[in-house]
């Protein structure tokens, strides 16, 4: 706890905290809401075009899609740091905090295997979708919901500082 | 200027554009005119988006006449309720028109079922636009007054009374629901945050297609997946209204909120250069995109992330929450 303390009370973490500039914790969190929209909605349509939301459509050149996702990804890697930092008691404290970044690592786990195996495949676009490539697109969208729904009940379940509409 | 001008700038475009779009698109059946179909349709839609700011600057509305000398409390949540369920015929009656049109642009027909549900839903939308058009009208036109609602409860004539505060007003409807629901908030905004991600996807995708990322797939093969943005629009909409209904005053009067309905709108009527248009429908796999069709997508790639700034700096620099 003295090390959770000690890095929520860091100069920086203490700015970002308690900054009234625009430029600390809410432009964090504007970056954190960007690169989500851009990861999971990046992969949402890998996903759905997998499972079969484009038919007779070449899906190898969704792949160009990954670097975007992968942009999203550190972005929310590093504003979710610094959020972190600011508030390490509460979220370390939260059980919910665990199963959102559950979801995260398995969601860049499976991101990570879909481009390995589904868009390797050079029998990719030569016929119907396979089997495996499917489920793995479903994993990827019960992932990404998974972190979206379990990232905002973090400000209304477990150690929360306040949060609208969570007190009515 | 605030928002109560801005409803009663605004708040005669969802009952006369209704009619106008109903007249319009009763004369395309009528005379069979694929043309005017199409222009009824995107007339339809536009009102539809219009009709978000109508709603929500009506609550703004209601918040300074609440209280006020010879004004019906009764008349002004029996026209609020009314105009919620005018908001959800309109904006169905949007959806289905863009669907049409979205369809129109694949096949070059508008499918069996789509007409007959605009026709319907338009019907029943003029009716329930009418209705709490009515209403509406009643609060400050004691003229037009009849019986029931709009006479009920005219608060007593006290000297120079002051509107009530903006916190001090119960949402009333849905809104009740919304707030008086724990999991309702969190729900909605979970939904909102993944109709968000839904939306950014396929615009992420259409940029990097215009800008020439991911060039070898056509612009026939991406419209197919525009209904998954507006499903995205659609859910952010109708979760938005929600939170709206729970705790309009801290929207209403936030200045933030009033920059994000305007480029929503914006973002809205972007979607409908992508949805109809030629110009971006006939590029095929490896083809160069226009200069327009850039334009088009940075504009709905930067309009979406506007939009995104503007609701996550709702609590900070409009003083939401």
């Amino acid at each position: 706890m003295d090390f959770l303390n000690t890095i929520e009370h860091n100069p920086f973490s203490q700015w970002v905290t308690n900054s009234p500039s625009v430029w600390a914790f809410p432009m964090f969190l504007f970056l954190h809401t960007t690169g989500m929209s851009i990861v999971a909605g990046g992969s949402a349509i890998i996903d759905l075009v997998l499972l079969g939301m484009w038919p007779k459509q070449p899906i190898k050149p969704l792949e160009r899609l990954y670097p975007a996702i992968w942009v999203g990804f550190w972005i929310n890697a590093i504003t979710g740091t610094v959020l972190l930092c600011a508030d390490a008691t509460a979220k370390l404290g939260s059980l919910d905090f665990y199963l959102k970044m559950g979801f995260v690592f398995a969601g860049v786990y499976v991101l990570h295997t879909m481009r390995k195996t589904v868009f390797a495949d050079p029998l990719l676009d030569q016929g119907p979708v396979s089997r495996n490539a499917k489920l793995w697109a479903w994993a990827s969208l019960i992932c990404w919901f998974g972190a979206i729904t379990a990232g905002r009940l973090l400000a209304y379940v477990g150690p929360v500082k306040g949060a609208p509409g969570a007190n009515t | 200027m605030n928002l109560a001008h801005i409803h009663l700038l605004v708040n005669h475009f969802p009952t006369i554009g209704t009619i106008i779009a109903l007249g319009l698109f009763l004369v395309a059946l009528v005379s069979n005119s694929v043309d005017l179909k199409r222009a009824s349709l995107v007339v339809f839609f536009i009102i539809s988006l219009i009709t978000i700011p109508t709603y929500m600057s009506g609550n703004a509305a209601e918040e300074m006449l609440r209280g006020r000398q010879g004004v019906s409390t009764t008349a002004i949540e029996a026209h609020r309720n009314a105009a919620q369920l005018a908001v959800l015929f309109m904006e169905l009656t949007g959806v289905v028109s863009w669907l049409g049109l979205w369809r129109f642009r694949r096949h070059s027909n508008f499918g069996r079922a789509t007409l007959p549900a605009v026709l319907l839903l338009s019907v029943i939308t003029m009716g329930v636009v009418g209705y709490a058009a009515n209403l509406g009208g009643g609060i400050r036109h004691p003229e037009i007054e009849g019986s029931g609602i709009v006479a009920a409860k005219r608060t007593p004539a006290t000297a120079q009374q002051k509107p009530a505060a903006a916190k001090e007003l119960e949402p009333g409807g849905i809104g009740d629901y919304v707030t008086g629901e724990k999991w309702m908030w969190p729900t909605c905004e979970t939904l909102h945050f993944v109709g968000l991600s839904l939306l950014m996807g396929v615009v992420l995708l259409i940029d990097m297609r215009m800008l020439g990322v991911v060039k070898n797939v056509s612009f026939a093969a991406l419209h197919r997946l525009l209904p998954w943005a507006v499903l995205g629009f659609g859910i952010n909409v109708m979760t938005g209204m929600l939170f709206f209904a729970g705790r309009s005053a801290q929207y209403t009067t936030n200045s933030v909120f009033q920059w994000k309905m305007a480029l929503v709108i914006l973002a809205g009527v972007n979607a409908l250069y992508f949805t109809m248009l030629d110009e971006t429908w006939t590029l095929k796999a490896g083809d160069d995109a226009p200069v327009m069709a850039k334009v088009m997508a940075s504009s709905a790639l930067f309009l979406w992330i506007a939009i995104l700034y503007c609701g996550s700096m709702l609590p900070f620099l409009g003083g939401s929450f």
